[in-house]
Formats: structure tokens, sequence, C-alpha cells
């Protein structure tokens, strides 16, 4: 018998598949979802996977969110392991109720009798017109509720390592957030961020550095490896750690790294009032404010409902100039912080080959 | 016009100036001009994320329209909303939305405060045939029948939500069956014919204003174009080519067209109105393209209730 190679790159949407196809590859597996078996398959993340293990297994529902999603709870009490996908995050707020008032709370209210082993796929959408309703970045409300892990894989390394240990290990419900603007990022083997603790679920760190503490979430973790090599250039020294999993904070991580460096920024693809940033604050505030040298600063989406218009969205996210930016002023405690700025009006004109339609 | 919208979407979509997904009405445009001709000036309509017929037939306002496919401040919205959200308040367009299923309620409510305030004026929501799996139409549709509701359920039957068949979604045979069961009074159609729709839905009307009660309109049709975007996906294994063919081959404009020749116009006439929508259209696309783009202080306006 022939060893299979690991592949030494992969990308994010080859890194879904394998996910996927691995979970399947065990028995008590389900999936659910509106197109798993269809032509397009999520995205060419479930594509195949219907024939190749049943149709009973991978499970085209009804536009149900909430009922399904109460199926999924149900299917989990007796033994099966249900993945559930909505392609676009937006569309998991119709199963608030189920997630928020039964699966994250089943365990504790029935005095820890049941396990509801899950995982929820969520697709954050982004640029080319997503607009209000297809292009939310709901972390915060999750990661606010007592019993739900939630991580926003931020490599493909993320992906396969977490929905194993998810599918394998954890008891609980998982909801993962995917960024569709990485799905045809090849991320290699050998450049994966360093994983901060005994889990796949710990924090990451992507990139070592003693000037400015630089805390990101999903695709605004590499917007941040991107400022600090633009950065690490011009004499600026970024400590880059990827969130990964926004709803458990290993505190010590984060203050290690306040502490070696005094300074603090946190980027991530939300809003920031009662969001990721705000959160990474009370953590700092509550153990040692003193070890910050200047104001904290954060970056998010502005706080607006997402316009279509190309011209505002431009402005609604924040770019790789405006991060960059934001840490040089931050280092330097100035405006003009004479440190030159890479010139790039907007993340998704880089990072996709991404056109409409979704 | 509403053909001719779409067909010039797919034209230009390419040119990538529009950047805002398109869920295509084509093929399905009988069912959105018969019921708003039907409606007329004393309708309110919620239409679904695939909005472009309904809006166009109640609003016959493609100068807004393409200038918010745009994104650009003579849209409906200054831009900010694109294909998915198209509104018009003084023409009883009161919105789309992206969530599926989402506007029906929304309608309902617009019901509830028309016969307190406006007797006589009625509300419709349009939706897929998918929408109807989701929970909130059925509650929708309690809700109106309950409490007596001037308000009209359009459903765009395709028979597909996305790629996926009633068969494999419904534990049920027949929708209409079932909603014959509620008090309302319920109207079928499958001729894709825009008379024959409109015909069925002043009848609807006068029931509900009689009767006091909702009025269900179940009306088969058939999506041309790709659930989503402007390629036409006759290929893809979902589709049959037996039923492309049958009703691309009773097409709604091609079967009004030949009704105006056969009723005595004269084929020069129909196509003097046809070039001049043509050329009324292209100068909607000019006008959006020439319309300026939202100012940066235009990305916080209608957060809140205050002014930014």
């Amino acid at each position: 018998m022939t060893h299979q190679a690991q592949p030494t790159a992969l990308s994010y949407r080859e890194a879904l598949f394998k996910a996927m196809h691995d979970a399947m590859a065990l028995p008590n597996t389900l999936v659910f979802g509106q197109g798993v078996n269809d032509h397009k398959g999520i995205f060419g993340t479930t594509t195949g996977l219907g024939e190749k293990f049943g149709k009973n297994r991978m499970i085209e529902v009804p536009l149900a969110e909430e009922g399904v999603t109460g199926i999924c709870i149900g299917a989990a009490l007796n033994g099966a392991y249900p993945i559930n996908i909505h392609i676009r995050a937006d569309f998991v707020l119709l199963a608030m109720n189920q997630i928020i008032n039964l699966a994250a709370k089943y365990k504790y209210m029935f005095g820890g009798l049941f396990d509801v082993p899950m995982l929820v796929r969520l697709v954050i959408g982004r640029s080319w017109g997503q607009g209000a309703q297809h292009s939310q970045s709901l972390q915060s409300l999750f990661a606010h509720i007592p019993g739900l892990r939630v991580i926003m894989p931020a490599s493909s390394g993320a992906i396969v390592d977490s929905y194993a240990h998810a599918v394998q290990h954890h008891r609980g419900p998982v909801i993962s957030l995917e960024h569709r603007l990485m799905y045809d990022l090849t991320f290699e083997r050998d450049h994966e961020p360093t994983v901060l603790g005994k889990t796949p679920f710990s924090q990451r760190r992507v990139r070592k550095g003693n000037d400015v503490t630089v805390v990101s979430t999903s695709i605004m973790s590499l917007e941040a490896r991107r400022a600090a090599d633009w950065l690490a250039d011009r004499g600026v020294s970024c400590d880059v750690i990827d969130l990964h999993c926004v709803s458990h904070i290993d505190a010590n991580v984060i203050m290690e790294s306040v502490g070696r460096t005094g300074r603090l920024l946190v980027a991530d693809t939300s809003w920031q009032p009662y969001g990721v940033g705000a959160e990474i604050c009370r953590i700092v505030c509550e153990r040692d404010p003193g070890a910050l040298k200047a104001p904290v600063v954060t970056l998010g989406m502005a706080a607006a409902p997402c316009p279509t218009a190309k011209s505002l969205e431009d402005i609604y996210y924040p770019n790789l100039t405006t991060l960059t930016d934001s840490i040089a002023k931050l280092v330097r405690g100035k405006a003009d912080h004479g440190i030159e700025l890479p010139h790039e009006r907007s993340m998704a004109d880089v990072y996709k080959r991404f056109k409409g339609p979704f | 016009m509403t053909r001719r919208c779409e067909e010039t979407i797919v034209r230009i979509y390419p040119d990538d100036e529009m950047k805002t997904p398109m869920h295509m009405s084509m093929g399905q445009e009988a069912v959105a001009v018969g019921v708003c001709r039907a409606l007329g000036n004393n309708g309110d309509v919620v239409a679904s994320y695939r909005s472009h017929a309904t809006y166009l037939a109640q609003t016959e306002d493609h100068g807004s329209f393409f200038g918010e496919l745009h994104g650009r401040v003579n849209g409906t919205a200054d831009g900010k909303s694109g294909s998915m959200h198209l509104a018009d308040i003084p023409k009883g367009m009161l919105g789309s939305t992206g969530i599926v299923a989402a506007g029906i309620p929304v309608a309902v409510g617009a019901a509830f405060a028309n016969k307190q305030n406006s007797p006589g004026r009625i509300a419709a929501a349009f939706f897929g045939d998918g929408a109807t799996d989701e929970g909130v139409f059925w509650e929708s549709l309690n809700v109106s029948c309950a409490m007596g509701l001037p308000m009209m359920f359009v459903c765009e039957d395709n028979d597909l939500a996305v790629h996926t068949r009633k068969s494999h979604r419904q534990g049920f045979n027949s929708l209409v069956e079932v909603v014959k069961k509620y008090r309302c009074s319920v109207y079928e159609d499958d001729t894709n014919d825009v008379e024959s729709i409109y015909a069925m839905t002043r009848s609807a009307i006068a029931q509900i204003i009689a009767m006091g009660t909702p009025a269900f309109l179940n009306v088969k049709t058939y999506r041309y174009l790709e659930p989503c975007g402007t390629t036409m996906d006759s290929d893809a294994p979902y589709r049959r080519a037996e039923e492309d063919a049958y009703w691309k081959g009773r097409d709604c404009v091609a079967l009004q067209r030949a009704r105006l020749l056969a009723n005595g116009l004269a084929e020069k006439d129909v196509v003097a109105v046809e070039n001049e929508i043509n050329a009324a259209i292209l100068a909607s696309v000019a006008a959006a393209k020439a319309a300026a783009h939202p100012t940066p202080q235009q990305l916080y306006y209608g957060v809140f209730y205050e002014a930014p």
C-alpha cells in the first residue's frame, strides 16, 4: 500500500471539500443544506459527495432554516454528527431560535444529560454588490451566547484541522464563518500560521514582532499579514495574531503579546460596536491596561448596512492602505508617520477573481 | 418593456459596470405584468429578490431601475440597494428582499393597514414556490385568513427553488389543494398568457373586496435563465429539455405580440412601439452611466432616523 502524500498547498475551497469528504467518510455524519446535491455543490465544497456517500446522508433540504436546525439538534441527540450549511451567513438568522434557545443551551438546561455535537457552516459574502442582506459578518451575535463555539478559519489548514476536530472530538455546537473571498486563495502548508494552543480551535500567530500587536479575524488576518510584510521592510515589526476562535480567546496569548509591544490594533470583518475589538479591549482592560503605551485602534466595517454601489463599498470595508496607515500611526504615534503606504483601493480587486453571480 | 430591459442587462452585464447580483425574471414576466396591471393604482406590492419584472410592471420606471443597477444616485436608493431591493412608495412598490419569503408578512402588514385606512386597496406579495417551503409563508397565510385581510398571495410557480424541484422539497402533492382549506379564494393559471392572468386577477380583486378575505393565486411559469446571473443554463442537469421547449414555445411576450397582430395591428406599428421602448431603455442606460456616484457622506445616510 502506498502512502498518499498530503498536498503541499490547498485552496480554501479544496480544503472545505476535503473537510466535507473526510467528515462524510465517518458513518455518523449527516450534511443538511439547500443545494448540497445540485451541480454547484455549495461552491464546489460538496460536489459529488451525495453520489459517493449517499443522498440519505448528504441531504438536500427545503427552505426551512429553523426547522432544519432543530432537526440537526435532534439527530445530534441520537448519535449523528450533523453539518448544516447556509450559503450566506445572513440566512442563518432564520434559525437563531433553534441555535440560541436550544443548541447552545441543551446540555446545560438538562443538567448535562445531552451533548449536541454539530457544525453550522456559514459563508460571509463580500464585494460585487452583495448588499445589505448577503454580506453580514455575524460572529459577535453568536460569540455572545454561552454554549456556542464560534470559529472563523483564515487558511486552508485552519479549515481542515478545525473541521476534523469538530467532527471527531468536539461534543458541542460549532458555528464556522467562512469567507467567500478566500475560496479561490491557495494556502501553502509550510506557511500556515503557528497554532498557539492545544487544539485546532486555538489562536494562531501569523507573524512574530515587537512593535505592535495586531489581532485579526478571518480575511483581515490575510490583510494583516500583507500589511505586516509591507511594514517589516520599512522598520515596523508587527505581532499578528489570527483570533480564529472568537468565542474562546486565550487571554494569555493577547496579554503576552501586548506586554511585549505595548500597542494594540484589532482588525475585524464586522461592525465595531459590541464586536471583536470591544471584546479584546475588555480582555486587556480587565487584566493590565497599564501594558498599553497608546490608545487601542480598531478597524471594521462602517457602521451601516452594506451598500451595493461600488463607490461606497470601497470605503465601507477597511483596505490594505487604511490598515497599514493605522498601524503606522499607532507605532509612530503621529499621523504624519512618514512611512510609505501601499496603494490599493479595494481588497476585492486583489483577492478575487470572483465576479458575480455568487 | 420588462423583457427588453432584461435583454439589455444580458447584453451589457459583461461590461462589469453593474456590480450587483442579478436574479432575472425572464420568462416569468406575464405574472408580474398581469397582476400589477390588474391592481392598477390601487395596490401595494412586495416582491421577492427576483424583483425586476415586479418592479418594472408596478412602476414602469426603467430610468431609476438602471440607475440603481449601476450604483448611481439616480437609482431607486441612491445606488445603495442594487438589484434585489427595489422600491417606489408613490407607485405602491413597498420593496423587495434578498431573504426568501421575508417580504410576505410585510405585505400582510400593508394589507392590515389598508383595511383600516384605505378600504378597497389591496396588498400583494409576490414569491416563488420555493418560498412556500418557509414557515413564514404559512404563518402569513394563516394570519391573513384568520383576520380577513385584503391580501393577495401571488405564487410565481416555476417548480424550482434554485435548482431543486417541488417534488423533492414538498411532502404534499398540491399546494393549491392545501391552501383551499384556508378561508380564502384560490385561483390557478398555467397559460403564461398575460391577458388571462390579468382577467384572473381582476376576479380575485373583486372577490377580496366582496368577501373581505384574501386570495391566493398560483401562476405556473418558467424561468429562462440561471437562478442568479444572466446566462441561459438550458444544459444544466436540473433542466428538462421538453419542459424548456414547452415553455419557450409559449413565451409570454411572443404570445402577446401574436395576439396584437391577430387583432389587426400592423406589424410596422408593433415594431414602431418596440423601437420606441428600445430607444427609451438605451436612454435610461446612458443616463445611468452619466449619473453621479453616491458621495461618501451617503454611506451613513438612512442608517438611523437622525441626520448623520
